[in-house]
């Protein structure tokens, strides 16, 4: 399959950087939301969801931002009942809101904030799946103008059966594409 | 590689292109004939070439999706994919829209008139001959320019559609510096890029013939009357193979009478204008905030105050777009080039970031005290016109019009502009993106995955910013607007919009990949990845001022407007044609379904389908039927709210929570809204934005005809001919409608 080719490649594209980079992490299913099917004339949907509690420290220059909070995923799984090539898939949305960074400790305290992030993806429906986004984060004295980011990696998994996703951990680390996402051109 | 791909690589066997372009060579012939008016879609099908749900039946060296004779026997042929010419991506520099000309409405010639001007003129003989009105506007009362005495235009908007031909005005309103040093003298010629073949007059059909797309500057409190001259060939067959001559503009979403909305069945013939009203007013103007009281809802004066109307200020709007909405012949109209955008200022929105007045949201735009404007400055509030396209061995724009299931283009382009730069200064920009695809969906990220702050959706600027580091996938016609700050790179560095979603043909999106995996080069859809370039040219010449509240503007509150009724519409494959008006009436494998009776009808502008009453307030439930696509539906009017997804308001994303006119269903989706209907009446629609879907047949015609002279309920359907335009009962009203 095109997917296992392409997250092969992109995990082999960055996971030298992400093994010096990333101090990280760690991913604990919680709990997992009751399941809703739904048909329609042309779909049977699946809904699940996952919530889990995450922590890590991300590294940006010389600051340590020790990263923590759940995060929610919610999973549509949909086969559409009118084709028989269009292969089932999965909607999925992952809630970031709750997630928290910190550095420093007292006086120096600093909190940064998410913003109600969310971030969304269409995938083709399989058994497990890979899924790599960037999260801003920023002081939640000043406003998301001044936010930076950091590299989340979704690991989930996925009942062949139900639909249903069943479990996932999350990754945190540093954001590899502020360095192989920006290029340079000679200033006249 | 996926085995059902749109497009073949440019690295396939010479075999297999030769066999491709064999292939589409095969059913350009079919297609030339259709839209030439040769074969009708019926005799298609007795042909045995079509089935009855109008899919391409699969024959070898006809349809893209037949088994190729060259490799295994599930692999389609494909389409040959658009040749570059040698042509390197970002190697040329992205013009900024081209400003149409403001100017006083004493100018028109004829003056305009409240009713459709019928002054008679000879008609071409490859027309009918004859005469016929020299205004294709339906004639009479009930197509007048509604409140045209009380809201009379005072700004005049020419244009004329023609073939394409060089443009020797370009008006971008900003300096070459702002215009990746774009000289707005140098005459540019109609191409793709500079190292493409020049188009064909035949084969893009634009406003006024030329790029960069057009753009309407106008602001609140001051009506414009937008006259498009038809310059069309009057032989219908002198199309380029696809594309129809009739044509309607919808200003998407105008707020304002049925005449002015682009009606499908509203479309005039070469040799005919089109008077188009838009009074630029706020929703509410009949009922609040009637005396213009508050501040907040106003337009910009030239002297940097507030021109306060009436109206709900909380209705404000400020990105639009225009295009055509000829039936059955949208898509292939808007791929030829039907389309430019539309921006509307407002005291709120005024698109000069350094007046401080407490109204002023002072978004990045530009400085009044620069420029001279005291509105409407683009120096840093940019369009953005993002549209797949394809083009055959000779270089010339190629679509095919039998792709009912979508059709997509294998070249990206940012305002017609094949994969272009642009260079930026370290400050904030605005960047208001419209998705002009015929079928295709976008997902945008920024190559570093750093943030963008969205500020509006369909035009509508939200209670509160978003913060994204992608966005969510933007269906057709939807506009989302954001701000991207560039002063956290140096000059000298650049960074990539990449589009993260990948289709594998028309019916939605396959996959939404990360951003790793779109700059991977290994997608096999080949407008995934990088398609703009941000060179971060030099530092501000002046610090920026400009912002991003917290606040924007709040949504209108309906607590207090009971609603007046539900309905439902669902949108489904395998739609019933129970009307045959040879005008109104079009078959395709798409439909819509209201209220749960009559099953899913095909399109037929004669049919009425809702009728909600003038003043009250629906709920509207949208459910997708057709598996697992997706359809964009866009409800014509009023802008509404999203209540609910899938049956929750938790389902509803932060960026869906403004106000909004296009929603995706997403595949096995429902969406909740509520919407008004007051200030004007008249027949709208409501249909998928997918083009493909739409001209076959998923769009339906509602109306409020029910506020009194001179709107009759129900209206009589106009029928245009370029003798001029009849009238005829509803082909059919359905019983819930009313």
């Amino acid at each position: 399959m095109n997917t296992q080719v392409n997250i092969k490649t992109g995990r082999q594209r960055f996971s030298a950087n992400v093994l010096t980079l990333l101090v990280g992490v760690v991913a604990v299913l919680v709990l997992g939301n009751p399941s809703v099917q739904a048909q329609t004339a042309g779909a049977s949907t699946v809904d699940s969801s996952v919530t889990i509690a995450t922590t890590g420290t991300v590294t940006e220059g010389t600051t340590t931002v020790n990263v923590n909070g759940s995060v929610t995923i919610k999973c549509r799984r949909v086969i559409d009942n009118t084709s028989t090539t269009l292969t089932p898939l999965v909607l999925l949305d992952f809630d970031f809101s709750q997630l928290q960074g910190t550095t420093g400790s007292g006086k120096t305290l600093v909190t940064y904030v998410t913003g109600d992030n969310h971030a969304t993806a269409i995938r083709p429906f399989q058994a497990s799946d890979t899924i790599v986004v960037t999260i801003p984060y920023f002081d939640s004295t000043k406003d998301a103008l001044s936010a930076n980011t950091f590299l989340a990696t979704a690991a989930l998994n996925f009942d062949s059966s139900t639909g249903k996703l069943t479990s996932g951990t999350l990754t945190y680390g540093t954001n590899v594409f502020k360095s192989s996402g920006v290029g340079t051109f000679p200033v006249n | 590689m996926s085995d059902r791909n749109f497009f073949l690589s440019p690295k396939a066997s010479k075999a297999r292109l030769r066999e491709a372009e064999n292939a589409r060579k095969n059913r350009w012939e079919i297609i030339s004939a259709h839209s030439h008016g040769q074969v009708t879609r019926r005799d298609l099908i007795k042909m045995g070439l079509f089935t009855g749900a109008g899919l391409m039946i699969p024959i070898s060296g006809l349809s893209p999706f037949a088994r190729s004779a060259f490799a295994d026997s599930n692999i389609p042929t494909g389409l040959p994919p658009s040749p570059l010419f040698g042509v390197q991506a970002f190697s040329t520099p992205m013009p900024r829209f081209d400003v149409l000309p403001r100017q006083p409405v004493s100018v028109l010639t004829p003056a305009p008139t409240a009713q459709a001007n019928t002054t008679q003129q000879p008609v071409d003989p490859a027309l009918g001959g004859g005469t016929g009105p020299i205004e294709g506007r339906p004639p009479g009362p009930i197509w007048a320019h509604q409140q045209f005495s009380q809201l009379p235009p005072v700004i005049a908007i020419q244009a004329t559609m023609e073939g394409a031909k060089t443009n020797n005005v370009y008006n971008p309103t900003v300096p070459s510096l702002q215009n990746s040093g774009i000289n707005p003298a140098t005459p540019i010629p109609y191409k793709f890029h500079p190292g493409l073949p020049v188009q064909n007059v035949l084969k893009d059909w634009t406003y006024n013939g030329t790029i960069p797309p057009k753009l309407m500057l106008v602001r609140y409190g001051e009506p414009v009357l937008f006259r498009l001259r038809n310059k069309l060939p009057v032989n219908q067959s002198q199309n380029g193979g696809f594309g129809i001559h009739t044509i309607s503009t919808h200003e998407h979403n105008g707020h304002h009478g049925a005449e002015n909305d682009g009606f499908t069945g509203a479309f005039f013939f070469p040799n005919q204008f089109y008077d188009y009203h838009y009074p630029v007013v706020l929703a509410g103007r009949n009922t609040i905030n009637t005396t213009a009281t508050d501040n907040r809802a106003s337009g910009p004066t030239d002297a940097g105050g507030l021109n306060k109307i009436p109206g709900d200020w909380h209705e404000t709007m400020s990105t639009h777009w225009f295009h055509d909405h000829m039936f059955s012949f949208t898509a292939q109209n808007v791929y030829k080039g039907m389309a430019g955008m539309f921006n509307i200022y407002s005291g709120l929105d005024r698109g000069a970031e350094d007046i401080v007045d407490g109204v002023n949201l002072r978004l990045p735009s530009g400085r009044a005290s620069v420029s001279g404007k005291s509105w409407g400055n683009l120096d840093y509030d940019v369009n953005l016109m993002l549209a797949d396209k394809a083009w055959d061995v000779n270089g010339q724009l190629a679509m095919d019009i039998f792709e009912f299931d979508g059709f997509l283009g294998d070249q990206m382009t940012v305002n017609l502009i094949y994969k272009p730069f642009m260079e930026v200064e370290r400050r904030k920009y605005r960047f208001r993106i419209l998705n002009a695809s015929v079928s295709r969906f976008f997902k945008i990220a920024l190559s570093d995955g750093s943030p963008m702050i969205q500020i509006a959706n369909d035009g509508n600027l939200f209670p509160h910013p978003v913060t994204l580091t992608q966005l969510d996938e933007q269906g057709i016609a939807e506009r989302y607007d954001i701000v991207i700050d560039f002063s956290r790179y140096s000059v000298g560095q650049k960074i990539w919009m990449v589009n993260l979603a990948e289709h594998q043909d028309g019916k939605r999106v396959d996959k939404d990949l990360s951003i790793s995996e779109a700059l991977s080069g290994n997608s096999p859809d080949p407008c995934v990845g990088k398609f703009l370039e941000f060179r971060i040219a030099r530092n501000p010449a002046q610090p920026d001022i400009s912002q991003v509240p917290s606040t924007m503007i709040p949504n209108p509150d309906l607590s207090n407007i009971p609603v007046a009724r539900e309905r439902v519409f669902e949108f489904n494959r395998g739609a019933n044609q129970t009307t045959n008006d040879p005008v109104s009436s079009f078959f395709g494998p798409w439909g819509i379904e209201t209220d749960n009776q009559r099953g899913t009808l095909a399109a037929d502008f004669g049919r009425i389908s809702a009728a909600p009453r003038f003043g009250t307030r629906e709920i509207w439930t949208l459910k997708n039927g057709g598996g697992g696509w997706d359809h964009p539906i866009h409800i014509h009017f009023e802008e509404c709210q999203t209540l609910a997804r899938d049956g929750s308001a938790a389902n509803v994303p932060a960026w869906e929570r403004g106000r909004k006119d296009v929603w995706r269903l997403r595949p096995g989706g429902e969406v909740k809204i509520t919407l008004q209907f007051r200030d004007f009446g008249g027949m709208f629609m409501e249909h998928c934005h997918n083009t493909m879907h739409e001209d076959n047949a998923m769009l339906l015609r509602w109306e409020i005809d029910d506020g009194g002279a001179p709107f009759l309920r129900p209206l009589p359907t106009p029928i245009p001919k370029p003798q001029g335009v009849t009238f005829v009962p509803p082909t059919e009203i359905l019983p819930t409608a009313f």
